[in-house]
C-alpha cells in the first residue's frame, strides 16, 4: 500500500511566500499609511498649547543664559504669529549642535556657543530651530520615530524592540531635506529681519561638514540620516539671499559677553 | 548603499536556503520512501501487548532518532505566517520527514538484530534549538521512535 503522504500541505512553498509577503506586507503597509496619517493629522491640528502641556519644557534640565534668551527673542519678533512660550537652553556636549524640543523648547551644545564666531551665526543656528518649530517638526519627528520603531518591531519581532527603541530616538533627531531647507529659509529670513543683512549666517553651516557629519551615530546609520549635505546648504541659502536682495556683507555682531565661557 | 545591502544579504540567504533546503528535502523524501517500501513487512504497531497467539522468543527496546533543521527559507515563512496565523506548511514537511525517519531507523534496527516486530510505538518530539533567541540559531526539532522489538518463535 502507498503511503498516503497526507501530513503535508500540497501547497508550493514559493506560492505561500507570494501570498504571505504580499498579505502580510500589504495589511504592514497600509497599517504604517494608517500611522502616518494620524501623525500628519496630529501634528496638523494638535494645539500648541496642549504640545506644551504634553511636553513641559520644565522638565528638561539645561540651564537659562539671559543672553541667550534675549536673543531668542529678539529674533522670535520676525515670527510674531507663534503661540510657543519659547525658551532656550545650554547642555554640556563636545558636539556643536542645536535641537528644537516638542513643546517649543529650545537647546544648544556648549560646544556650539565656544564656536560660534559671531551672533549673527548663533542667531541662524536658533532660527533654524524657530523654523522646525514653526513647521512642528520636533512633533512630526516623534510620530514619525514611532512608525520607525513600530515598523522594526513588527519585522524583528520582540529583539527588535531594542534596535526600534534606538531607531525611534534616531528618527527623532533626524528631519527629512525638505523639513530642513525650509528651517534653513526661515532662519535666513529672521536674520535678514533682524540685522538687516545676513551676513555670518551660512558660517556655521560652512563649519558643520567635519564636526556633524562625522558623528558616530549618523554613520551607524547613515542611511537613517538624511541631513542635506552642508555645501548645498550654503548655496540654497546663497541663492535665497540673492533673490531676496538680502546682502551677504555685512557687520557682524560680536557674540554677547559671557556667552561663550558656558 | 548601506540599505541596498542591509537587503541583499537576506535576500541570498533566502535563495540558497530555498534552493539548498529543497534538494535536501527531495533527496530525504526519495530516501524515506525507498526504505519504507524496504520495510513495510515488519509489523509496528502502538499495542502495548503481541497478538495472543504470537510466541515471543525475545524482547529489546530499540529506538531510532532523528534532528532535522529548517532552512532560512522556511524560517521566513514561519515567521511571516506568525503575523497572521494558521497553518505553518512551512514546518510541516520537517516533522513529517523526522517523524518517518525516526520510524524508519527503529525498525532498521530491529530488523538489524534480528527482531520480526516492533509493539508499543511510541513517538517523542522535542525542540532542540531556539529559533528566536537573539535572532540567532536554527530551528531544530528531534523526533525519537521507540518500542518494544519481538522476535516471534516460528510455528513448525
Amino acid at each position: 500500500m502507498e503511503p498516503l503522504e497526507n501530513n503535508v500541505s500540497p501547497e508550493h512553498p514559493l506560492a505561500e511566500l507570494g501570498t504571505l509577503v504580499l498579505g502580510v506586507g500589504g495589511i504592514g503597509l497600509a497599517l504604517l499609511a494608517v500611522v502616518w496619517l494620524a501623525v500628519e493629522g496630529a501634528v496638523r491640528w494638535l494645539p500648541v498649547s496642549l504640545e506644551e502641556r504634553a511636553f513641559p519644557s520644565a522638565s528638561i534640565e539645561a540651564p537659562e543664559s539671559p543672553e541667550l534668551d534675549a536673543l531668542l527673542h529678539r529674533l522670535a519678533k520676525g515670527w510674531p504669529e507663534h503661540e510657543y512660550t519659547l525658551g532656550i537652553g545650554v547642555i554640556d556636549s563636545p558636539e556643536p549642535n542645536a535641537f528644537a524640543l516638542p513643546g517649543g523648547q529650545l537647546l544648544v551644545t556648549s560646544a556650539l556657543l565656544q564656536q560660534a564666531a559671531s551672533e549673527n551665526e548663533l542667531a541662524f543656528v536658533i532660527g533654524h530651530e524657530l523654523g522646525h518649530l514653526a513647521g512642528r517638526d520636533p512633533l512630526r519627528a516623534l510620530g514619525r520615530g514611532l512608525l520607525v520603531s513600530l515598523a522594526l518591531a513588527a519585522v524583528g519581532g520582540a529583539e527588535g524592540a531594542g534596535v526600534a527603541a534606538s531607531a525611534a530616538q534616531l528618527g527623532e533627531r533626524s528631519f527629512s531635506r525638505e523639513q530642513e531647507s525650509a528651517a534653513d529659509r526661515f532662519a535666513l529670513a529672521l536674520v535678514a529681519a533682524e540685522y538687516g543683512h545676513v551676513a555670518g549666517a551660512a558660517d556655521f553651516l560652512r563649519r558643520l561638514p567635519d564636526a556633524a557629519e562625522a558623528g558616530a551615530a549618523e554613520r551607524a546609520a547613515s542611511w537613517l540620516a538624511t541631513h542635506p549635505r552642508s555645501a548645498e546648504r550654503v548655496a540654497e541659502l546663497r541663492a535665497l539671499a540673492d533673490r531676496n536682495g538680502w546682502s551677504l556683507e555685512g557687520e557682524l555682531t560680536p557674540l554677547p559677553r559671557g556667552m561663550s565661557d558656558q | 548603499m548601506g540599505g541596498l545591502f542591509d537587503l541583499a544579504v537576506p535576500l541570498i540567504l533566502l535563495i540558497v536556503g530555498y534552493f539548498a533546503g529543497t534538494m535536501a528535502e527531495q533527496s530525504h523524501y526519495k530516501s524515506i520512501r525507498v526504505r519504507e517500501l524496504r520495510m513495510r513487512r515488519m509489523p509496528t504497531t502502538n499495542l502495548k501487548k503481541p497478538p495472543a497467539h504470537w510466541r515471543v522468543e525475545k524482547v529489546a527496546l530499540v529506538a531510532g532518532s532523528t534532528v532535522v533543521s529548517v532552512d532560512y527559507f522556511k524560517r521566513f515563512l514561519a515567521q511571516l505566517r506568525g503575523f497572521v496565523g494558521g497553518r505553518v506548511r512551512s514546518y510541516e514537511s520537517l516533522l513529517d520527514r523526522a517523524r518517518r525517519e525516526s520510524v524508519l531507523r527503529m525498525k532498521e534496527e530491529a530488523a538489524k538484530l534480528g527482531f520480526d516486530a516492533v509493539i508499543n510505538v511510541r513517538l517523542e518530539s522535542s525542540n532542540i534549538a531556539a529559533p528566536f533567541r537573539n535572532d540567532r540559531g536554527t530551528a531544530g526539532v528531534e523526533v525519537l521512535a521507540f518500542g518494544t522489538a519481538l522476535k516471534l518463535i516460528r510455528q513448525p
